[in-house]
């Protein structure tokens, strides 16, 4: 089952060298090789929710690969993130089979009912439960219905993503 | 067809690791599918014990439960819409027709049908392939790859004997077997359902690769999105390492298999570019020669496998072994899932639509192979299938109403989006296919000149092959791309 879904990293917030610190951590627990650059950078992703540049810094200095190398690095995988992800926002699979299933509708009357947090991505790979969605939680959810979402998206807590 | 009998290593595997499961239970598929609709949440109110299995890839019935009792299975599906009474009833003994697939032999035997303890797969044969080859020479299990016809699943269907014979040849001891479980062709959710349905097939599958090659060395790259199919293949392996499994329990050499995951990225599928991702250099591909069979991981012969294929190798000692291809089918069909489908000079495509309920009539086309991949039309359905042209074997059915012009476009966009960049035929050639892709009658020699450049000169198949499906779609499809109004397909 995925992890729980950390808040995005803000560096402006009062929590910020204590995430970075945590990113650290995980980050240091690795053996300080080349061969360990993904796994640190997911390692970070996965207490900050994104890679700000202190996170690139302290990957390149672990595994001692230059700062430029590990941007483009990053740059090659699409679940890297170098931008701080929209809090909450649900995400529309639309692959071939989720486009045949509905996607694009479902896409605009979800932007309609949640405006600015709702995104399309590609496929999920969970083609036979088409059309698909992402929540901000990172789990899928197969057959979903414009009004399936804004209903699982209100039952979200707004307080508990985003206000950082 | 039949699995080989348990050699006595084996036997005594079996009895220290037995199976105590009750005479009735209940296995609720679970897994990726189960928990994207709602599986967790199906209440049980019956006297027989509850437990949690994968999808058994038939993922149109999620959420469904299979009912098992000795010598017999029974799914039921859509359990969203009531817990019916025929399955109460099937606890009870009453219900005769099977209808959890045969369950007997082939890839996906045990394909959530097992409660994910190794006693669970042990009792249903799991690595009696493996104990075999322990006890034969290596080049005895490389004749049987070569005679069970074993290809690469990943698409290629190289022959897999072959493969293991060059990368035998090397003294080397540092040689190395990187599992592809990357994964990452729209459309394509085999290798998941391998990993969270039957994990320990594909350890089997490593065990036997190694031994047959003398590598004691593996890393299994799975894809980065497909966390619950980490977590489940490394509690797997954990079990199969407890059990003295890759410490040579069933005989055979210690083999060491480290996880790693992918972070996205088509080209992440591509087999050199796992390579460089391992070894933490930019996920581009790389050029050849040297091939991955003489210098490959950290410059180690390395022996690289789809995980669909290695999962095929733990059935090469069964007689016959069955010459499948797991289908993953999705789109305009009324039971979308994955079929392991026979590819054995009778099975057809209107065969395949059959079981998925489709009637071919209501088929516009089939798309085999995502964005690499190419329109298959009603003209073809009643022709044997061949293990080739399936290619990894993901297959979107596109029905009466399916825009093909727009589809195409969405395609070529993909490719546009997903080009690594590192080289030019590519980085450029999807851009400007897409551009082209704009007014197709007008620019029809231009793309197929430009596709012809992409096809020769990329330098891994996702360039290579990014025209495929545009060049597939023009001829098919001529009238679907007429002069019209600006498109609605381009890149975001």
């Amino acid at each position: 089952m995925p992890a729980d879904q950390p808040r995005p990293f803000d560096r402006d917030a009062p929590d910020a060298s204590a995430r970075l610190e945590a990113a650290g951590r995980g980050v240091a627990a690795l053996p300080r090789r080349r061969d360990q650059l993904l796994p640190a950078l997911l390692a970070a992703q996965q207490v900050l929710d994104w890679l700000p540049r202190e996170a690139i810094t302290l990957v390149a200095e672990h595994v001692r690969v230059p700062v430029s190398e590990v941007y483009a690095t990053v740059m090659g995988y699409s679940e890297l993130r170098l931008e701080r992800p929209v809090p909450g926002a649900w995400r529309v699979c639309t692959g071939v089979a989720c486009d045949l299933g509905g996607a694009r509708e479902l896409l605009d009357a979800l932007g309609a009912a949640l405006p600015g947090r709702a995104a399309g991505t590609d496929c999920q790979f969970l083609c036979a439960l088409a059309p698909v969605a992402v929540d901000p939680d990172e789990r899928l959810h197969g057959r979903v219905t414009a009004d399936r979402i804004a209903a699982l998206a209100r039952a979200e807590a707004p307080a508990e993503r985003g206000a950082t | 067809m039949t699995g080989p009998s348990p050699t006595p290593a084996l036997a005594e595997l079996r009895a220290r690791i037995a199976l105590r499961a009750p005479s009735v239970r209940i296995l609720r598929h679970r897994g990726t599918c189960g928990d994207a609709v709602g599986a967790a949440m199906i209440p049980f109110d019956l006297r027989a014990p509850v437990v949690d299995a994968a999808c058994d890839g038939a993922c149109w019935a999620a959420p469904a439960a299979t009912v098992v009792r000795a010598g017999h299975r029974h799914r039921f599906a859509r359990l969203d819409r009531g817990v019916p009474e025929a399955l109460a009833a099937c606890v009870r003994g009453e219900c005769d027709e099977r209808q959890a697939g045969s369950g007997e032999s082939g890839v996906a035997a045990r394909l959530g049908r097992n409660d994910g303890t190794l006693a669970d797969v042990l009792a249903q044969g799991g690595y009696a392939g493996y104990a075999v080859a322990a006890g034969l020479p290596p080049p005895r299990i490389i004749e049987a790859a070569h005679a069970a016809g074993l290809t690469g699943r990943g698409g290629a269907h190289f022959a897999a004997a072959t493969k293991w014979g060059l990368v035998a040849a090397h003294a080397d001891a540092a040689k190395v077997l990187v599992v592809n479980a990357e994964e990452g062709e729209p459309g394509v959710f085999k290798d998941r359902h391998l990993l969270e349905g039957d994990p320990h097939r594909l350890i089997e599958g490593i065990l036997i690769a190694c031994r047959a090659t003398g590598i004691r060395d593996a890393y299994v790259y799975i894809n980065g999105q497909a966390r619950n199919a980490r977590a489940v293949f490394e509690h797997a392996l954990a079990d199969a390492r407890d059990a003295g499994i890759l410490d040579s329990s069933l005989g055979g050499a210690p083999v060491t298999i480290e996880v790693r995951s992918g972070a996205g990225g088509y080209v992440c599928g591509e087999e050199s570019v796992i390579l460089n991702s391992i070894e933490g250099e930019r996920p581009v591909p790389r050029y050849r020669p040297p091939y991955a069979t003489d210098a490959g991981l950290f410059g180690r012969p390395t022996l690289i496998h789809n995980a669909e294929t290695l999962c095929a190798a733990t059935t090469i000692f069964d007689s016959p072994p069955p010459p499948t291809k797991l289908v993953p089918l999705s789109g305009d069909v009324p039971r979308p899932g994955l079929y392991e489908v026979p590819v054995d000079g009778n099975m057809t495509w209107a065969g395949v639509l059959a079981m998925a309920g489709a009637a071919p009539g209501r088929v516009q086309a089939l798309l085999l192979g995502g964005p690499s991949g190419r329109f298959v039309l009603p003209g073809e359905f009643d022709a044997p299938l061949e293990m080739h042209p399936l290619g990894a074997g993901g297959t979107v059915v596109l029905g009466p109403r399916a825009d093909i012009a727009r589809i195409t476009r969405e395609l070529a966009a993909y490719n546009a989006r997903e080009s690594c960049g590192e080289c030019t035929p590519c980085r450029e050639g999807t851009q400007r296919l897409l551009e082209l892709l704009e007014d197709p009658a007008t620019n029809r020699d231009r793309i197929d000149a430009l596709i012809e450049v992409m096809t020769a000169a990329s330098l891994c198949a996702l360039g290579g092959m990014a025209g495929r499906p545009v060049t597939s779609a023009l001829a098919a499809f001529p009238e679907a791309f007429e002069p019209r109004a600006p498109s609605e397909g381009s890149a975001p």
